[in-house]
């Protein structure tokens, strides 16, 4: 028997930090330097998610020390709200436990592991506790060491001291060491993260002490701070058999007709009434034996003849009645089955658009104000789609800025987000890449791509962005969202093709200027020589009459009676 | 032997080399742009235009003529700004050669011009077809020959002859310098006659003509003076032909080949060109005179046996008229040859279809043309106008 309680132990232990490895390319920890961005991207994320639900703009700063060969102290601070003591465990504790991973919200949090997975990788690399500094700003500051319990799959404080907090220090400090990751400035490394990061979240202040010393600062560059998103209720069209039975066990409401107005959006009683009727339809349908007739019915319930196919069979009314019971009970006791029913005849059924008011763009001034802030390019624009809904009942909008010129060098660079995270891997699986490749960039003034310093930035908000693949670092090709991404790409590019054109324009001028002003010595010269006057004289004369020339509009007359002189 | 006819006439032009005329009108134009430049006015210069659209035939004068048609050439102007720094750059070239007695060649006023403007890669002027239509443009604006303004062309011609030339410090007989004659310089304005003692002067296309009439003893024993043009005269022949003609009182008779090229000849030294039309009344001659060869001589001395076929398609068959034929259709278009002389000539030589060198005299013997051919048609003044 206390074997097999060994064993049992053994299989737990096993299991969690296994189910950790097994994972690891779908949380994020695949590749030495994918780790270590992953790790930060977590410790961030918590810390600008925390200052944003206090309201408190972010002041995150990022520290690299390198210990050892791939061996590093990952050092995240933040002035956030900080973290009660009792809280503590619960933070950076439980695995698989993340608040958002069955919410239907607009989170940065992808990987539904967040934080305590950085922890998980610090201890499985290392084995060492992370170390844990925070205060609410009362008079004392807790210092804990907090390790997972893989036993009980929670966290657990090591060691935990007190400290007093006479200067009413706020925030969060937390330091993990982990092993087996590198430092790199590449294009998937942490510096490269953090500058996308800052240019999405203009109203954070986040720095950056890289392994060598050198301090990076990406400065605050807008004062406003996003709301934090708020929960939408799925919609009828964007749900899964899983959502609905899963849901159904564990909602307060007392029938099933109750649970479905009160749990889901664009659903009325009407509509329920509307539900069982088409319920019914299907299982009357499945009775038919006749393949063809079946499709025909198919078709007809498509087009929103119900009651239609319902005549068709004898004896309808009979199966209407079951389905409306079925309706009448405790969602509880719904089954499997009729959940499987009642998604399939959502399909056939049609619903207002899902409300979009819990989506969170980043916005055209704040993401104007990023892209100015962290790139200094010369010209900087950014447009914010109207938001959309793609297969038939997921919200989505699209954003897209694009900054020009200035300290941008040479060389197109795309910017992916999905609310607001960078996304740093697989660019070219990834719906935008696709979208910004189609856009004939020739029409706006661009001749040449690829030598253009250029760089567009592509932010897709959604409850459910469509990833491919587990590692989510690339959005899926989904029509409705790759038509969007277009439509704000080739928006956004008229107002940089304006620009560029008045840019031409000024530079034309510039130039036909200096037309001017170069042959003034050689004229001073010769004129001296013809009459006389001292060359530094006529010199000055031609200069004056040059700068007035342009000073005034009559610029523009001067350039249009510009014929060719008849020779 | 029959009486001589031609003789000098009564001079209607004078000797007017006058350095001083080029200086006055280079300062006048650059007084104005300056003055231009200090009110605030963007400073051009007019220049009367180039190119047949700005060409006429004058009936009064019968010259070819340049039109009134101007060009304005602005400073602020970024099509023109470089043409007015380089027309600058030539006018006070022209003045440095002018005010120091200077010579120099077109290709020599491009090489001393040329040079990179200080803070660009941009030069002056780039090649020699820069500044030769800018040298042209100032002939054309001041009224005066490059060659006033101490600019030569390439030398061609030459002249043998009783005449007493001064050029510069040196003075000479030109029918004392051997059989070879005086080369006829670029620049003939500074050139003075104090002694004329020919009657006419004979312009003779090919030098071995010339040659040949000087060997034959011709310029002595007809009083003339020949000058040899080699080809189309240069500038420097047609102005000391006009010279002759206007400042001393020669007659001029022109001895060509009797075919399109040669009456071409005769018509730039007669009328002058489209191209110089500008100084037609500098360069042109039209009182000048032809005496062969002509279609008529072939029959009268009996040349047929060496004419040479005109080249080119004629004008009744397929493709033509090209070559020759053209030229010769050209010419009959020609205002000044709008005359019944000039037009059986040419119709005859279409009709035929020939041209005839003056060479082909030879057949006869060598002399003939010295002692027989010229002598007789000019004293008997069958000529054509």
């Amino acid at each position: 028997m206390a074997e097999a309680n060994q064993l049992f132990k053994e299989f737990k232990i096993q299991s969690v930090s296994e189910f950790f490895r097994r994972n690891a390319a779908m949380l994020g920890y695949t590749g030495k330097v994918r780790s270590l961005t992953t790790l930060v991207h977590e410790a961030v994320t918590n810390s600008l998610d925390a200052c944003e639900e206090a309201g408190i703009p972010p002041y995150v700063r990022v520290e690299i020390e390198e210990l050892g060969n791939e061996h590093y102290k990952v050092v995240v601070e933040d002035n956030g709200p900080g973290i009660p003591e009792k809280y503590i465990t619960h933070v950076f504790g439980k695995m698989l436990a993340g608040t958002k991973a069955h919410r239907n919200i607009q989170s940065r949090g992808q990987q539904g592991i967040g934080i305590s997975g950085a922890v998980m990788f610090a201890q499985i690399t290392s084995g060492k506790a992370t170390r844990v500094i925070t205060s609410t700003g009362n008079d004392e500051i807790i210092e804990a060491w907090v390790k997972i319990d893989v036993d009980k799959n929670e966290g657990k404080i090591v060691k935990k001291e007190k400290h007093p907090n006479p200067k009413g220090w706020r925030g969060t400090r937390i330091e993990l060491e982990v092993k087996n990751v590198k430092y790199m400035r590449s294009k998937q490394g942490v510096f490269w993260y953090l500058k996308l990061t800052a240019i999405a979240n203009p109203h954070a202040h986040i720095e950056l002490i890289e392994p060598d010393g050198k301090l990076i600062v990406f400065p605050r560059s807008s004062d406003y701070i996003p709301e934090p998103p708020v929960e939408m209720k799925p919609h009828p069209k964007g749900v899964l058999t899983d959502d609905v039975y899963r849901l159904a066990k564990k909602t307060r409401r007392n029938t099933v007709r109750r649970f479905l107005i009160g749990e889901f959006s664009r659903i009325s009683d009407k509509k329920v009434d509307e539900l069982i009727e088409y319920i019914a339809a299907l299982r009357l349908i499945k009775t038919v034996e006749d393949k063809k007739l079946q499709e025909q019915y198919y078709q007809k319930l498509m087009e929103g003849h119900v009651k239609a196919v319902l005549r068709a069979f004898k004896g309808y009314t009979k199966v209407v009645k079951q389905v409306a019971k079925m309706m009448e009970k405790p969602p509880e006791k719904l089954t499997w089955h009729e959940a499987e029913e009642i998604v399939e005849a959502f399909k056939y059924m049609k619903f207002l658009a899902p409300p979009t008011h819990g989506l969170r763009p980043i916005g055209e001034e704040n993401i104007e104000k990023g892209l100015k802030g962290i790139l200094k390019p010369e010209f900087v624009t950014a447009v914010t789609r109207p938001p959309k809904v793609y297969s038939g009942g997921i919200p989505f909008q699209v954003e897209v800025g694009i900054a020009y010129g200035g300290e941008i060098p040479a060389g197109f660079d795309l910017y992916r987000y999905a609310n607001r995270v960078p996304l740093l891997f697989d660019a070219g699986s990834c719906v935008t890449t696709q979208a910004a490749r189609s856009i004939d960039w020739k029409r706006y003034k661009i001749d040449d791509l690829d030598r253009a310093p250029l760089v567009l930035m592509i932010n897709v908000v959604s409850v459910h962005v469509p990833y491919t693949g587990t590692g989510k670092q690339s959005i899926a090709s989904v029509d409705e969202i790759y038509n969007e991404i277009r439509l704000a790409i080739m928006d956004a590019a008229r107002r940089l093709q304006t620009y560029l054109s008045g840019k031409h324009r000024k530079l034309a001028q510039v130039k036909r200027r200096k037309t001017f002003e170069k042959y003034v010595p050689e004229i001073a010269r010769a004129l001296s020589i013809l009459t006389g006057e001292p060359e530094e004289k006529i010199r000055e004369y031609f200069i004056r009459f040059i700068e007035s020339k342009f000073a005034s509009a009559e610029v523009e007359e001067v350039a249009a009676e510009e014929v060719a002189e008849n020779a | 032997m029959p009486k001589r006819k031609i003789q000098r006439e009564r001079p209607k032009e004078k000797f007017s080399y006058d350095p001083r005329k080029v200086l006055k009108m280079l300062d006048e134009h650059a007084r104005r742009i300056l003055e231009d430049i200090k009110a605030g006015k963007n400073p051009h210069f007019d220049i009367p235009m180039r190119g047949l659209s700005n060409v006429y035939f004058d009936e009064k004068s019968r010259l070819i003529k340049m039109g009134d048609k101007l060009s304005r050439r602005y400073f602020l102007n970024v099509a023109h700004a470089r043409k007015f720094m380089q027309t600058l750059l030539i006018m006070a070239y022209v003045k440095r050669l002018v005010s120091e007695g200077k010579h120099a060649s077109l290709r020599e006023a491009y090489y001393a011009n040329k040079h990179t403007i200080p803070g660009t890669r941009e030069n002056t002027f780039e090649d020699q077809s820069e500044s030769d239509p800018i040298i042209e443009d100032l002939e054309r604006m001041f009224g005066v020959l490059r060659e006033e303004m101490h600019i030569t062309a390439d030398r061609r011609g030459y002249i043998y002859g009783d005449i007493v030339i001064r050029d510069g410090e040196d003075e000479f007989n030109a029918s004392r310098l051997g059989s070879g004659g005086w080369a006829v310089p670029g620049t003939v304005e500074h050139i003075q006659f104090p002694e004329i003692n020919v009657d006419y002067a004979l312009v003779v296309e090919t030098a071995a003509m010339a040659d040949r009439l000087i060997e034959e003893k011709f310029p002595k024993r007809e009083n003339a003076l020949i000058i040899a043009t080699q080809g189309q005269a240069s500038r420097g022949v047609r102005r000391l032909i006009h010279r002759l003609h206007y400042e001393e009182g020669l007659p001029i008779i022109v001895f060509t080949d009797g075919d399109p090229y040669g009456w071409y000849i005769y018509s730039t030294i007669k009328q002058g060109s489209i191209n110089l039309a500008y100084l037609s009344d500098k360069l042109a001659t039209p009182e000048s005179k032809f005496v062969g060869m002509t279609m008529d001589d072939i029959k009268k001395y009996g040349l047929e046996n060496v004419t040479e076929k005109l080249k080119g398609i004629p004008p009744n068959k397929k493709g033509g008229p090209t070559g020759d034929y053209k030229r010769i259709l050209e010419e009959m278009n020609y205002p000044w040859f709008q005359n019944k002389e000039w037009q059986r000539q040419l119709q005859l030589a279409l009709k035929w279809g020939v041209r005839i060198e003056q060479q082909a005299l030879a057949n006869k013997s060598l002399e003939f043309v010295a002692k027989e051919y010229l002598p007789e048609k000019i004293n008997n003044g069958d000529l054509l106008p």
